[in-house]
Protein backbone atom coordinates (compact mmCIF):
# COMPACT_ATOMS: atom_id res chain seq x y z
CA UNK A 1 0.00 0.00 0.00
CA UNK A 2 2.84 2.34 0.93
CA UNK A 3 4.48 1.61 -2.40
CA UNK A 4 1.27 2.27 -4.21
CA UNK A 5 0.85 5.59 -2.45
CA UNK A 6 4.43 6.53 -3.14
CA UNK A 7 4.21 5.61 -6.79
CA UNK A 8 0.96 7.50 -7.25
CA UNK A 9 2.57 10.47 -5.52
CA UNK A 10 5.53 10.28 -7.88
CA UNK A 11 3.20 9.89 -10.84
CA UNK A 12 1.28 12.94 -9.70
CA UNK A 13 4.45 14.90 -9.17
CA UNK A 14 5.78 13.96 -12.56
CA UNK A 15 2.46 14.53 -14.21
CA UNK A 16 2.15 17.99 -12.78
CA UNK A 17 5.22 19.19 -14.67
CA UNK A 18 3.95 21.46 -17.39
CA UNK A 19 5.00 22.03 -20.97
CA UNK A 20 8.27 23.61 -19.91
CA UNK A 21 9.70 20.13 -19.51
CA UNK A 22 10.32 19.78 -23.23
CA UNK A 23 13.25 22.18 -22.82
CA UNK A 24 14.69 20.18 -19.91
CA UNK A 25 14.81 16.96 -21.87
CA UNK A 26 18.01 15.54 -23.28
CA UNK A 27 17.77 13.73 -26.56
CA UNK A 28 19.29 10.25 -26.63
CA UNK A 29 20.99 10.57 -29.95
CA UNK A 30 22.83 7.29 -29.67
CA UNK A 31 19.79 5.35 -28.56
CA UNK A 32 19.48 1.94 -30.11
CA UNK A 33 18.84 2.14 -33.83
CA UNK A 34 15.77 -0.01 -33.73
CA UNK A 35 13.10 2.16 -32.15
CA UNK A 36 9.82 0.58 -31.26
CA UNK A 37 6.48 2.25 -30.72
CA UNK A 38 5.34 2.55 -27.09
CA UNK A 39 4.00 -0.63 -25.55
CA UNK A 40 0.21 -0.65 -26.11
CA UNK A 41 -1.73 -0.01 -22.89
CA UNK A 42 -4.47 -2.46 -23.79
CA UNK A 43 -2.06 -5.18 -24.91
CA UNK A 44 -2.87 -7.63 -27.62
CA UNK A 45 -4.74 -10.32 -25.75
CA UNK A 46 -8.39 -9.92 -26.81
CA UNK A 47 -9.42 -9.03 -23.27
CA UNK A 48 -12.28 -6.76 -22.45
CA UNK A 49 -11.87 -3.94 -19.94
CA UNK A 50 -14.64 -2.33 -17.91
CA UNK A 51 -14.34 1.22 -16.59
CA UNK A 52 -16.55 3.36 -14.42
CA UNK A 53 -16.47 6.48 -16.54
CA UNK A 54 -17.30 10.17 -16.29
CA UNK A 55 -17.30 12.40 -19.32
CA UNK A 56 -17.68 16.11 -18.60
CA UNK A 57 -18.28 18.19 -21.66
CA UNK A 58 -18.98 21.93 -21.40
CA UNK A 59 -20.36 21.49 -17.88
CA UNK A 60 -22.56 18.50 -18.70
CA UNK A 61 -21.67 15.33 -16.88
CA UNK A 62 -22.24 11.89 -18.38
CA UNK A 63 -21.59 9.03 -16.04
CA UNK A 64 -21.62 5.35 -16.87
CA UNK A 65 -19.65 2.27 -17.82
CA UNK A 66 -17.21 2.06 -20.69
CA UNK A 67 -16.24 -1.31 -22.12
CA UNK A 68 -13.39 -1.94 -24.54
CA UNK A 69 -12.98 -5.21 -26.35
CA UNK A 70 -10.41 -6.34 -28.86
CA UNK A 71 -12.33 -8.27 -31.53
CA UNK A 72 -9.42 -9.20 -33.81
CA UNK A 73 -5.77 -8.04 -33.95
CA UNK A 74 -6.59 -4.58 -35.36
CA UNK A 75 -10.24 -4.29 -34.42
CA UNK A 76 -11.50 -2.72 -31.17
CA UNK A 77 -15.04 -2.07 -30.01
CA UNK A 78 -15.69 0.63 -27.41
CA UNK A 79 -19.15 1.01 -25.86
CA UNK A 80 -20.36 3.54 -23.28
CA UNK A 81 -23.61 2.94 -21.38
CA UNK A 82 -25.23 4.65 -18.39
CA UNK A 83 -25.27 2.86 -15.03
CA UNK A 84 -28.89 1.97 -15.72
CA UNK A 85 -27.88 0.25 -18.95
CA UNK A 86 -28.82 2.77 -21.61
CA UNK A 87 -26.30 2.83 -24.44
CA UNK A 88 -24.75 6.24 -25.08
CA UNK A 89 -22.30 5.39 -27.83
CA UNK A 90 -20.86 2.38 -29.62
CA UNK A 91 -17.62 2.84 -31.60
CA UNK A 92 -15.54 0.48 -33.66
CA UNK A 93 -11.89 1.04 -34.56
CA UNK A 94 -10.73 -1.28 -37.30
CA UNK A 95 -7.32 -0.68 -38.86
CA UNK A 96 -7.53 3.01 -39.72
CA UNK A 97 -11.32 3.02 -40.17
CA UNK A 98 -13.76 4.31 -37.60
CA UNK A 99 -17.37 3.12 -37.48
CA UNK A 100 -20.08 4.80 -35.45
CA UNK A 101 -22.50 1.99 -34.63
CA UNK A 102 -24.70 3.98 -32.31
CA UNK A 103 -24.82 7.30 -30.55
CA UNK A 104 -27.42 9.28 -28.57
CA UNK A 105 -28.17 12.83 -29.80
CA UNK A 106 -26.18 14.37 -26.89
CA UNK A 107 -22.97 12.90 -28.35
CA UNK A 108 -23.96 13.09 -31.98
CA UNK A 109 -22.05 16.28 -32.73
CA UNK A 110 -19.34 15.94 -35.38
CA UNK A 111 -16.67 17.91 -33.53
CA UNK A 112 -17.26 16.23 -30.17
CA UNK A 113 -17.39 12.76 -31.71
CA UNK A 114 -14.14 13.40 -33.55
CA UNK A 115 -12.39 14.50 -30.36
CA UNK A 116 -13.59 11.50 -28.33
CA UNK A 117 -12.71 9.18 -31.22
CA UNK A 118 -9.19 10.66 -31.33
CA UNK A 119 -8.77 10.28 -27.54
CA UNK A 120 -9.76 6.63 -27.63
CA UNK A 121 -7.49 6.01 -30.62
CA UNK A 122 -4.60 7.49 -28.69
CA UNK A 123 -5.28 5.11 -25.80
CA UNK A 124 -5.78 2.06 -28.01
CA UNK A 125 -2.57 2.81 -29.93
CA UNK A 126 -4.08 0.89 -32.79
CA UNK A 127 -2.22 1.21 -36.06
CA UNK A 128 -0.01 4.18 -35.26
CA UNK A 129 1.26 5.62 -38.54
CA UNK A 130 4.41 7.20 -37.17
CA UNK A 131 6.62 9.36 -39.39
CA UNK A 132 9.50 9.78 -37.00
CA UNK A 133 10.45 8.75 -33.46
CA UNK A 134 12.82 10.54 -31.08
CA UNK A 135 13.86 9.46 -27.58
CA UNK A 136 14.58 11.78 -24.67
CA UNK A 137 15.45 11.48 -21.00
CA UNK A 138 14.88 14.09 -18.35
CA UNK A 139 17.95 15.41 -16.55
CA UNK A 140 17.46 13.54 -13.29
CA UNK A 141 16.75 10.38 -15.29
CA UNK A 142 13.48 9.61 -13.51
CA UNK A 143 11.58 9.17 -16.72
CA UNK A 144 12.10 8.82 -20.43
CA UNK A 145 10.08 10.45 -23.17
CA UNK A 146 9.41 9.17 -26.61
CA UNK A 147 8.25 11.69 -29.18
CA UNK A 148 6.26 10.29 -32.08
CA UNK A 149 5.69 12.50 -35.06
CA UNK A 150 2.54 12.02 -37.10
CA UNK A 151 1.22 13.85 -40.15
CA UNK A 152 0.14 17.01 -38.36
CA UNK A 153 0.74 16.39 -34.66
CA UNK A 154 3.09 14.95 -32.05
CA UNK A 155 2.50 12.54 -29.21
CA UNK A 156 4.86 12.47 -26.23
CA UNK A 157 4.91 9.25 -24.21
CA UNK A 158 6.32 9.55 -20.68
CA UNK A 159 7.58 6.37 -19.06
CA UNK A 160 8.74 6.09 -15.47
CA UNK A 161 12.16 4.44 -15.55
CA UNK A 162 11.92 2.45 -12.32
CA UNK A 163 8.61 0.77 -13.10
CA UNK A 164 8.57 1.03 -16.91
CA UNK A 165 5.00 2.32 -16.59
CA UNK A 166 3.66 4.77 -19.12
CA UNK A 167 2.32 7.52 -16.87
CA UNK A 168 1.53 10.32 -19.28
CA UNK A 169 0.78 10.98 -22.93
CA UNK A 170 0.71 14.46 -24.31
CA UNK A 171 -0.92 15.22 -27.59
CA UNK A 172 0.43 18.40 -29.16
CA UNK A 173 -0.04 20.33 -32.36
CA UNK A 174 2.70 22.74 -33.44
CA UNK A 175 4.24 22.26 -29.97
CA UNK A 176 1.06 23.48 -28.31
CA UNK A 177 -0.23 21.03 -25.72
CA UNK A 178 -3.77 20.03 -26.73
CA UNK A 179 -4.53 17.00 -24.57
CA UNK A 180 -2.95 15.33 -21.55
CA UNK A 181 -3.55 11.70 -20.63
CA UNK A 182 -2.58 10.73 -17.09
CA UNK A 183 -2.26 7.04 -16.30
CA UNK A 184 -1.89 6.06 -12.65
CA UNK A 185 -2.50 3.39 -10.00
CA UNK A 186 -1.00 0.57 -11.99
CA UNK A 187 -2.18 -2.90 -11.00
CA UNK A 188 -0.87 -5.94 -12.85
CA UNK A 189 0.75 -3.73 -15.46
CA UNK A 190 -2.48 -1.91 -16.23
CA UNK A 191 -3.42 1.62 -15.15
CA UNK A 192 -6.31 1.67 -12.66
CA UNK A 193 -7.07 5.31 -13.47
CA UNK A 194 -6.88 7.18 -16.74
CA UNK A 195 -7.63 10.88 -16.88
CA UNK A 196 -7.93 12.70 -20.20
CA UNK A 197 -7.87 16.47 -19.99
CA UNK A 198 -8.28 18.79 -22.95
CA UNK A 199 -6.63 22.18 -22.87
CA UNK A 200 -8.44 23.83 -25.77
CA UNK A 201 -12.01 22.65 -25.15
CA UNK A 202 -13.97 21.98 -21.97
CA UNK A 203 -13.80 18.20 -22.06
CA UNK A 204 -12.61 15.81 -19.37
CA UNK A 205 -12.80 12.03 -19.45
CA UNK A 206 -12.12 9.92 -16.36
CA UNK A 207 -11.78 6.15 -16.60
CA UNK A 208 -11.56 4.04 -13.45
CA UNK A 209 -10.91 0.38 -14.04
CA UNK A 210 -13.47 -1.99 -12.55
CA UNK A 211 -12.51 -5.23 -14.21
CA UNK A 212 -10.32 -6.70 -16.89
CA UNK B 1 -65.31 8.30 -33.66
CA UNK B 2 -64.54 6.41 -36.84
CA UNK B 3 -60.86 7.00 -36.27
CA UNK B 4 -61.15 5.79 -32.71
CA UNK B 5 -62.86 2.59 -33.80
CA UNK B 6 -60.20 2.00 -36.42
CA UNK B 7 -57.49 2.56 -33.85
CA UNK B 8 -59.21 0.20 -31.43
CA UNK B 9 -59.53 -2.41 -34.15
CA UNK B 10 -55.86 -2.10 -35.03
CA UNK B 11 -54.87 -2.37 -31.39
CA UNK B 12 -57.01 -5.47 -30.91
CA UNK B 13 -55.78 -7.17 -34.04
CA UNK B 14 -52.19 -6.31 -33.18
CA UNK B 15 -52.45 -7.76 -29.71
CA UNK B 16 -54.09 -10.90 -31.11
CA UNK B 17 -51.35 -11.48 -33.63
CA UNK B 18 -48.42 -10.19 -31.58
CA UNK B 19 -45.91 -12.93 -31.30
CA UNK B 20 -45.72 -14.56 -27.89
CA UNK B 21 -42.18 -15.01 -26.52
CA UNK B 22 -41.00 -18.62 -26.33
CA UNK B 23 -42.81 -20.55 -23.60
CA UNK B 24 -45.54 -17.92 -23.23
CA UNK B 25 -49.06 -17.71 -24.61
CA UNK B 26 -51.28 -14.62 -24.90
CA UNK B 27 -53.45 -13.78 -21.88
CA UNK B 28 -57.12 -14.21 -22.79
CA UNK B 29 -58.80 -11.99 -20.25
CA UNK B 30 -56.58 -8.91 -20.15
CA UNK B 31 -59.21 -6.79 -18.41
CA UNK B 32 -59.24 -9.08 -15.38
CA UNK B 33 -55.45 -9.07 -15.29
CA UNK B 34 -55.24 -5.27 -15.45
CA UNK B 35 -57.84 -4.95 -12.73
CA UNK B 36 -55.95 -7.37 -10.49
CA UNK B 37 -52.68 -5.50 -11.09
CA UNK B 38 -54.29 -2.22 -10.11
CA UNK B 39 -55.86 -3.70 -6.99
CA UNK B 40 -52.50 -5.14 -5.91
CA UNK B 41 -50.73 -1.87 -6.61
CA UNK B 42 -53.18 -0.06 -4.33
CA UNK B 43 -52.32 -2.39 -1.45
CA UNK B 44 -48.66 -1.47 -1.61
CA UNK B 45 -47.24 1.47 0.33
CA UNK B 46 -43.60 0.54 0.21
CA UNK B 47 -41.28 -1.93 -1.52
CA UNK B 48 -37.72 -2.83 -0.73
CA UNK B 49 -35.61 -5.29 -2.68
CA UNK B 50 -32.13 -6.32 -3.81
CA UNK B 51 -31.46 -6.35 -7.51
CA UNK B 52 -28.98 -7.81 -9.97
CA UNK B 53 -28.59 -6.00 -13.27
CA UNK B 54 -27.16 -7.70 -16.33
CA UNK B 55 -26.13 -5.78 -19.40
CA UNK B 56 -25.90 -7.91 -22.50
CA UNK B 57 -23.92 -6.51 -25.44
CA UNK B 58 -23.76 -8.84 -28.42
CA UNK B 59 -20.13 -7.96 -29.15
CA UNK B 60 -18.93 -8.77 -25.64
CA UNK B 61 -18.35 -12.33 -24.55
CA UNK B 62 -19.59 -11.72 -21.02
CA UNK B 63 -22.37 -9.70 -19.47
CA UNK B 64 -21.72 -6.67 -17.30
CA UNK B 65 -23.18 -7.46 -13.91
CA UNK B 66 -23.93 -4.90 -11.22
CA UNK B 67 -25.77 -5.35 -7.93
CA UNK B 68 -27.63 -3.11 -5.58
CA UNK B 69 -30.65 -2.36 -3.46
CA UNK B 70 -33.76 -0.28 -3.97
CA UNK B 71 -36.42 1.23 -1.74
CA UNK B 72 -39.71 2.66 -2.84
CA UNK B 73 -42.30 4.52 -0.84
CA UNK B 74 -45.59 6.04 -1.84
CA UNK B 75 -45.96 8.61 -3.20
CA UNK B 76 -43.07 9.10 -5.64
CA UNK B 77 -40.07 8.27 -3.47
CA UNK B 78 -37.40 5.96 -4.80
CA UNK B 79 -33.85 5.15 -3.78
CA UNK B 80 -31.98 3.09 -6.38
CA UNK B 81 -28.46 2.22 -5.28
CA UNK B 82 -25.65 0.25 -6.92
CA UNK B 83 -23.11 -1.29 -4.54
CA UNK B 84 -21.14 -3.62 -6.79
CA UNK B 85 -18.82 -3.30 -8.60
CA UNK B 86 -19.17 0.48 -8.11
CA UNK B 87 -21.13 2.89 -5.95
CA UNK B 88 -23.79 4.94 -7.65
CA UNK B 89 -27.05 6.21 -6.25
CA UNK B 90 -30.16 7.79 -7.74
CA UNK B 91 -32.89 9.02 -5.44
CA UNK B 92 -36.21 10.50 -6.41
CA UNK B 93 -38.18 12.45 -3.87
CA UNK B 94 -41.37 13.82 -5.38
CA UNK B 95 -40.13 16.59 -7.70
CA UNK B 96 -36.45 16.35 -6.71
CA UNK B 97 -33.87 13.97 -8.04
CA UNK B 98 -30.47 13.30 -6.48
CA UNK B 99 -27.49 11.55 -8.04
CA UNK B 100 -24.55 10.54 -5.87
CA UNK B 101 -21.49 9.57 -7.86
CA UNK B 102 -17.87 9.45 -6.63
CA UNK B 103 -19.08 10.86 -3.32
CA UNK B 104 -20.47 13.95 -5.03
CA UNK B 105 -24.19 14.72 -4.75
CA UNK B 106 -26.00 16.56 -7.52
CA UNK B 107 -29.58 17.69 -7.02
CA UNK B 108 -32.00 18.25 -9.87
CA UNK B 109 -35.47 19.61 -10.21
CA UNK B 110 -37.33 16.89 -12.09
CA UNK B 111 -39.71 19.32 -13.75
CA UNK B 112 -36.82 21.28 -15.22
CA UNK B 113 -35.79 18.49 -17.52
CA UNK B 114 -37.95 16.33 -19.78
CA UNK B 115 -35.47 13.46 -19.64
CA UNK B 116 -35.43 13.38 -15.81
CA UNK B 117 -39.18 13.48 -15.81
CA UNK B 118 -39.41 10.43 -18.03
CA UNK B 119 -36.68 8.57 -16.09
CA UNK B 120 -38.61 9.31 -12.91
CA UNK B 121 -41.94 8.08 -14.30
CA UNK B 122 -40.36 5.04 -15.85
CA UNK B 123 -38.53 3.95 -12.68
CA UNK B 124 -41.41 4.60 -10.31
CA UNK B 125 -43.91 2.87 -12.56
CA UNK B 126 -41.64 -0.08 -13.29
CA UNK B 127 -41.03 -0.98 -9.67
CA UNK B 128 -44.75 -0.72 -9.05
CA UNK B 129 -45.63 -2.67 -12.19
CA UNK B 130 -47.79 0.28 -13.09
CA UNK B 131 -47.07 0.99 -16.73
CA UNK B 132 -50.45 -0.04 -18.01
CA UNK B 133 -52.06 3.35 -18.28
CA UNK B 134 -49.15 5.01 -19.96
CA UNK B 135 -50.07 6.21 -23.43
CA UNK B 136 -46.41 6.26 -24.46
CA UNK B 137 -46.40 2.47 -24.59
CA UNK B 138 -48.48 -0.20 -26.25
CA UNK B 139 -49.04 -3.22 -24.03
CA UNK B 140 -49.18 -6.92 -24.85
CA UNK B 141 -49.98 -9.58 -22.27
CA UNK B 142 -48.61 -13.11 -22.13
CA UNK B 143 -48.45 -15.83 -19.52
CA UNK B 144 -46.90 -19.15 -18.62
CA UNK B 145 -47.37 -21.27 -15.49
CA UNK B 146 -45.42 -19.00 -13.20
CA UNK B 147 -45.47 -15.52 -14.73
CA UNK B 148 -47.50 -12.94 -16.49
CA UNK B 149 -45.32 -11.24 -19.06
CA UNK B 150 -46.23 -7.69 -19.80
CA UNK B 151 -44.54 -6.44 -22.93
CA UNK B 152 -44.52 -2.71 -23.60
CA UNK B 153 -43.43 -1.20 -26.87
CA UNK B 154 -42.88 2.54 -27.14
CA UNK B 155 -45.18 4.50 -29.42
CA UNK B 156 -43.24 7.78 -29.40
CA UNK B 157 -40.61 8.32 -32.05
CA UNK B 158 -37.87 9.51 -29.71
CA UNK B 159 -38.19 6.51 -27.40
CA UNK B 160 -38.28 4.07 -30.32
CA UNK B 161 -34.76 5.11 -31.28
CA UNK B 162 -33.25 3.55 -28.17
CA UNK B 163 -35.92 1.18 -26.90
CA UNK B 164 -37.54 -1.73 -28.70
CA UNK B 165 -39.52 -3.11 -25.77
CA UNK B 166 -39.74 -3.40 -22.00
CA UNK B 167 -40.72 -6.78 -20.59
CA UNK B 168 -42.01 -7.14 -17.05
CA UNK B 169 -42.18 -10.61 -15.52
CA UNK B 170 -44.92 -10.56 -12.92
CA UNK B 171 -45.30 -13.36 -10.42
CA UNK B 172 -48.76 -14.92 -10.71
CA UNK B 173 -49.17 -15.55 -7.00
CA UNK B 174 -48.44 -12.11 -5.55
CA UNK B 175 -48.33 -9.91 -8.66
CA UNK B 176 -44.80 -8.76 -7.81
CA UNK B 177 -42.47 -7.67 -10.61
CA UNK B 178 -39.63 -10.22 -10.49
CA UNK B 179 -37.73 -9.22 -13.56
CA UNK B 180 -37.54 -6.29 -15.96
CA UNK B 181 -35.90 -6.54 -19.33
CA UNK B 182 -35.23 -3.51 -21.51
CA UNK B 183 -34.47 -4.44 -25.09
CA UNK B 184 -32.73 -2.05 -27.46
CA UNK B 185 -33.40 -1.88 -31.22
CA UNK B 186 -30.09 -3.77 -31.75
CA UNK B 187 -31.37 -6.58 -29.43
CA UNK B 188 -28.77 -5.74 -26.81
CA UNK B 189 -30.59 -5.64 -23.50
CA UNK B 190 -30.48 -4.78 -19.81
CA UNK B 191 -32.23 -7.17 -17.45
CA UNK B 192 -32.87 -6.56 -13.77
CA UNK B 193 -33.75 -9.41 -11.42
CA UNK B 194 -35.30 -8.60 -8.05
CA UNK B 195 -34.78 -10.70 -4.92
CA UNK B 196 -35.48 -10.47 -1.16
CA UNK B 197 -38.51 -8.36 -1.82
CA UNK B 198 -40.31 -6.92 1.19
CA UNK B 199 -43.49 -4.90 1.00
CA UNK B 200 -45.15 -2.46 3.38
CA UNK B 201 -42.23 -2.31 5.82
CA UNK B 202 -41.60 1.10 7.34
CA UNK B 203 -38.94 3.12 5.49
CA UNK B 204 -37.81 6.48 6.88
CA UNK B 205 -38.31 9.51 4.62
CA UNK B 206 -34.64 10.44 5.23
CA UNK B 207 -33.64 7.54 2.98
CA UNK B 208 -34.88 9.60 0.06
CA UNK B 209 -32.90 12.72 0.89
CA UNK B 210 -29.27 12.48 -0.14
CA UNK B 211 -26.61 14.71 1.37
Amino acid sequence: MKNLLLSSFIALLLASCSLGHYGKLVQNKNASEKRTSPKPIFGDNFNSFLFKTNITVYGKDFSGLLVTKQMSPKDYRVIFTTELGMKLFDFEFKDTAFTLHYCVPQFNKPKLLKVIQKDIETLLMNNLSVKKTEDYTNKNELFSVQRLEFDNYFNYYFTEKSSAHLFKIEHAKKRLKKTTFILSNYQNEFPGNILIRHHDIKLKIELNLLKK
Amino acid sequence: MKKLLLLLFCAISYSTFAQAPAGFKPVKDTTAFKQKMQEQSKLINSIESDFTQEKYLSVMSEKIISKGHFQFKKVNMLRWEYNEPYKYLIAINKDKMYIKDNGKVTKYDINSNKMFKSINEMMINTVQGNLLNNKDYKANFFENEKFYLLELTPTQKGAKDFLKAIQLYINKTDYAVEKVKMIEPSDDYTSIDFSNRKTNQPIADEKFIIK
